[in-house]
């Protein structure tokens, strides 16, 4: 680990030095107990900040659709293969140019959550060693060779009755305060201004009452149909606990059913629900 | 606050038969914002519709609902009273209460009900409409044509007769189609190409046609009135207006055992050739898969002969772009192929017929070939095998139609009529021979249709047997034919020299590639399907593209260059106007909050959207955002759907107006997330928790 923090560190100072980048998006050691937190690194004395550990479980490319990295001519960015899956997303939905960011990537063993476990991404990991950046550092790490294993946790939803479903979901999005920490934390939460904040008409009821928190948590998962890269950052960020994934990655599992897609994987390949295409399968339809 | 006009129609009797108008019409009265509710028998009569005007005055209304049939029906007739009532069309909506509601139910409370939410719907929406403008678009007055076959140059004579620019384009090296293969044509036996040729002549000169042959229509953009066609000039390596037509070329060109497609097989031509000799144009082309010095780098014999240097093996696919108004698609038929592997892979074959492995068992358009002056036979009946006068001659109809086990349901329609045709040309030439005729029944119900078919049973003495065929073989010199003739119950056994097979008619293979870059659609066989079976019978789904003859299933003659007439008169009342008016239902992008995603631009089937730049005064790029072109814009909806940043509203189906119907009917049923109901066990503290 250690060896890899190095490694940043020394990567992140020459490409400040020479100008390759403007900044550089890391982690550092954060204030609370180990866990390390986002920063953005902007001299190459500062460079010394980057760490990189099983604590590091910040989903960075978020700031790169945020001031004052949006507006960067070039910057650089430290990420996990997770962290690059985002990426891609962002760049097929051109909100990112290839050309802005030289990738950092680091390989990574898993990281751990608060509570010292670890996440169900880590467990069924299949980009230990990224495949997509302008630098890599670490050693190889081997992947889970079944990462379908993300799609377990889902059985237990599968084998309940509709009516047991419901009141699973009552009760888990009873709890829903409306901070939109998980939107702020989605790397792929892209709009400028989220239906939820719409007003005319208003979609999304603002209350904390069930009603809102139905719409808004399934408008989310929606718009995320086809896009989300199962990083968990939005699970991550909840303060009460919502098995958000859980709904990613049915959604996810009913893409990859219908499409044969999973998304950041490939920049080249467009996102089912973004192409027309007339061979397009038309056997739903009635 | 808003002044709406309920109108309840009771369609006679269609709605009132299950509906309680006079209560759908007094509940309409009591919701927020409407004016004035009224019932009447018949709303679309002159006297409804002059209560509908007089409302709009007397309650200086801004808004109406007729709550009437579907708007497919009447909408054209409700908007077209208001606006001459002074009211914009676009604030008029329809409750559809018949198809949605009284059509489909019994006569129960629940029904009554349903009537009054959907004007209820239709209510909160109209309050929210906004007056719209139409769309005005000017019309580019040229037709693009697609096939010269009858149909096809028919279609193009009749526009360029009538003062317009047609763009013909034939895949084929020249025009003509199936017919300029027939010999002689049913019910009159008039010469097929001394009637066709002198169109074919018309087509290559007239000033106002231009014709594309050996070309094929590669993208078509845009929408009725301003289409944009991209047109494949295929290479046809020789310069046709060098080309003087002597032909010297074909007489050198030492490649000359490829079948000629216009012979059926039954004759060979050279790789560069002229597909026959009353061609239009009477230009050769260059078959590069079988031409020697494409597939072997040597030869050129034909360049060298030629006198004008006509010959160019360099010459490329080249790419036209085109600008119509009105599309014609007359892409006609070909026939099914009954040998194993035929080019419709659903369909089964009849292998069993030995259609393919024996020569003289050929299809129809083999034996109008035969039977032809300028066949390969000079228009003696001769078996291809070695040349001999068939003695006698099996016809076999239906073969592929009405076969559910073999794929086809439909009937082919012209084979009872020129299989008739061709049991008369027999016999008029092989005056011995006898022809026998299986059939499953005779369908002649043409003008002087069905006297052709007696004639050929009573005056040419073909020999007419009702039933199917088991099975043919070879002995010796001869066919065997086993089959039934279930009208007198008897297996018979005929001793045939030759058999022809009336094959069924299918559309060109591969056609439905052409149908989707048009936009059209098409049933399951692939034959285009017209806008309405009765009444728009010309006319596609997708304005300003017209069919003419087979294309769209199996016609005749006559009945293509009707159809092909009556397609051009579409397109000439299409190119009467100047200018078309076209709804303002389009999509429309809030630049405030589009995040520049493109999806959009990458899933709108029309290819309206494209990316715009935001720049200020001094020219800096401040942000880019999709952009809608209204006049390709269909109104379908697909991006307003797509963009999850909601940045894309539908004028005349904002989400405003979608939300409030919704709203209202929520606002009557029940709330969908009631406080939860206390289930045992479920203490306050865990709630908590
Ligand atoms: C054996 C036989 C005998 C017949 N005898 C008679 C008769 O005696 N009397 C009678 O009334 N009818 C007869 N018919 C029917 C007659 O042939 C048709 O009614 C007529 O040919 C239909 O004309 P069409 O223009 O619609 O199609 P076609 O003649 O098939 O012409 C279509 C044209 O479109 C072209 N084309 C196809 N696809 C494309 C494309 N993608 N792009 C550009 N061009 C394209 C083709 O090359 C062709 O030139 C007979 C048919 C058969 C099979
Ligand atoms: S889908 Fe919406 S946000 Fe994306 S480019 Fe189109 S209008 Fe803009
Ligand atoms: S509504 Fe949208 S997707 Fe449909 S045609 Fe118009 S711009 Fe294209």
């Amino acid at each position: 680990m250690s060896d890899r923090t190095d490694k940043i560190r020394e990567v992140a100072r020459k490409w400040l030095a020479d100008g390759t980048v403007e900044a550089v998006v890391g982690w550092e050691q954060g204030t609370y107990r180990e866990k390390c937190s986002p920063v953005l690194v902007r001299k190459p004395e500062d460079a010394d900040r980057l760490l990189f550990n099983d604590r590091c479980t910040n989903n960075l490319m978020t700031y790169l659709k945020r001031d004052p990295v949006r507006g960067m001519e070039k910057v650089g960015v430290v990420a996990k293969g997770c962290d690059i899956k985002s990426l891609i997303g962002l760049l097929q939905e051109s909100q990112v140019e290839r050309e802005k960011v030289m990738v950092l990537a680091v390989t990574c063993e898993g990281v751990k959550k608060d509570d010292g476990t670890v996440p169900i991404k880590c467990q069924a990991c299949d980009v230990n060693t990224p495949t997509f950046y302008d630098e890599i550092v670490g050693e190889k790490v081997a992947s889970n060779p079944d990462p379908e294993a993300r799609f377990k946790d889902l059985e237990k939803l599968d084998a309940m009755t509709p009516a047991e479903r419901n009141s699973f979901w009552r009760e888990e999005l009873d709890k829903c305060i409306r901070c939109y920490a998980c939107r702020q934390a989605c790397p792929l939460c892209i709009c400028s201004r989220c239906i939820a904040e719409k007003n005319q008409p208003q979609w999304v009821e603002t209350s904390p009452h069930p009603r809102g928190n139905f719409s808004w948590n399934l408008v989310r998962a929606y718009h995320l149909a086809g896009r989300c890269v199962e990083c968990e950052a939005c699970e991550t960020a909840c303060p009460v606990n919502i098995p958000l994934m859980l709904l990613n990655r049915a959604m996810a599992r009913t893409v990859k059913g219908a499409f044969d897609y999973e998304a950041g994987k490939d920049p080249e390949v467009q996102p089912p629900l973004r192409t027309f295409n007339l061979d397009d399968d038309n056997s739903f339809i009635l | 606050m808003s002044k709406i006009g309920v109108f309840v129609c009771h369609c006679g009797e269609n709605i009132s038969r299950t509906v309680d108008c006079a209560r759908v019409a007094k509940a309409s009265g009591q919701i927020r914002g409407v004016a004035v509710a009224k019932d009447y028998k018949y709303m679309c009569s002159d006297p409804g519709q002059a209560l509908i005007k007089n409302a709009i005055k007397e309650h200086k209304l801004d808004g109406v609902v007729v709550s009437a049939c579907s708007p497919h029906m009447h909408e054209k007739t409700f908007r077209k009273a208001v606006t001459e009532a002074g009211l914009n069309q676009f604030l008029c909506e329809m409750a559809n209460i018949r198809e949605h509601c009284s059509w489909v139910h019994e006569k129960e409370e629940p029904t009554t009900r349903k009537a009054i939410e959907l004007v209820r719907l239709m209510v909160e929406k109209v309050k929210r409409n906004m007056a719209l403008e139409p769309i005005r678009v000017d019309v580019t007055k040229r037709a693009l044509v697609i096939g010269g076959g009858v149909a096809g140059i028919q279609a193009a004579l009749d526009i360029a007769d009538g003062g317009h620019e047609v763009i013909l384009v034939e895949k084929d090296p020249s025009v003509g189609g199936h017919m300029a293969q027939l010999s002689e044509t049913f019910p009159t036996l008039d010469c097929s190409q001394c009637i066709l040729t002198p169109k074919m002549v018309d087509v290559g000169s007239h000033p106002n046609i231009k014709l594309y042959t050996y070309s094929e229509v590669e993208k078509i953009e845009g929408f009725v009135g301003n289409f944009k066609v991209t047109i494949k000039k295929k290479a046809r390596s020789v310069d046709i207006d060098k080309c003087t037509g002597c032909g010297e070329c074909q007489l050198k060109c030492p490649s000359k055992k490829i079948p000629s497609e216009f012979d059926r097989g039954l004759k060979n031509r050279t790789a560069i050739y002229i597909p026959f000799p009353q061609a239009v144009p009477a230009r050769p082309v260059i078959d590069r898969e079988h031409c020697i010095y494409f597939t072997k780098g040597k030869c050129k014999a034909c360049q060298k002969v030629c006198p004008t240097e006509a010959v160019d093996f360099e010459q490329t696919d080249e790419y036209v772009e085109e600008e119509v108004g009105g599309i014609v698609v007359a892409t006609g038929f070909d026939l099914y192929t009954t040998d194993k592997q035929g080019p419709y892979p659903d369909y089964k074959g009849y292998g069993e017929y030995g259609y393919g492995e024996d020569p003289d068992i050929i299809d129809g358009l083999q034996f109008e070939r035969l039977a032809s002056a300028s066949g390969p036979t000079g228009g003696a009946i001769q078996r291809p095998s070695d040349g001999k006068e068939p003695k006698s001659v099996v016809f076999l109809q239906c073969i592929g139609s009405r076969h559910p086990s073999k794929g086809i349901e439909f009937c082919s329609k012209i084979c009872c009529m020129y299989t008739a045709k061709h049991t008369m040309l027999y016999k008029h030439k092989v005056h011995h021979g006898t022809a026998y005729v299986f059939y499953m029944d005779i369908r002649a119900p043409g003008k002087g249709y069905d006297e052709f078919v007696r004639r050929a049973i009573e005056e040419d003495g073909a020999v007419y047997l009702r039933g199917r065929v088991s099975r043919i073989y070879r002995s010796g010199d001869h066919l065997i034919v086993k089959g039934a003739d279930t009208l007198s119950g008897a297996a018979v056994e005929i001793e045939a020299d030759m058999v022809v097979l009336a094959t069924a008619v299918m559309p060109q293979p591969g056609i439905e590639g052409l149908f989707q870059k048009l936009g059209i659609s098409y049933d399951q066989y692939k034959f285009a399907s017209e806008a309405h079976p009765k009444l728009r019978p010309v006319e596609c789904a997708t304005a300003g593209i017209f069919l003419a003859g087979a294309c769209q299933g199996p016609k005749d003659i006559p009945e293509s260059v009707a159809q092909a007439s009556a397609a051009a008169s579409k397109a000439l009342i299409l190119f009467s106007r100047d200018q078309m008016l076209r709804e303002p239902v389009v999509a429309k992008v809030n630049e405030n909050t589009c995040i520049a995603c493109w999806y959009c631009v990458e899933i709108c089937p029309f290819t309206a959207i494209s990316k715009k730049d935001i720049r200020d005064r001094q020219g800096n790029l401040i942000k880019r955002v999709a952009e809608v072109n209204p006049s390709l814009c269909t109104g379908c909806g697909t991006c307003a759907a797509t963009c999850f940043s909601n940045s894309i509203d539908l004028d005349g189906f904002t989400d405003e107006q979608i939300y409030s119907e919704i709203n209202s009917l929520m606002a009557v049923g029940q709330d969908l997330f009631p406080e939860p109901e206390k289930a045992e066990g479920d203490s306050p503290d865990e709630k908590a928790a």
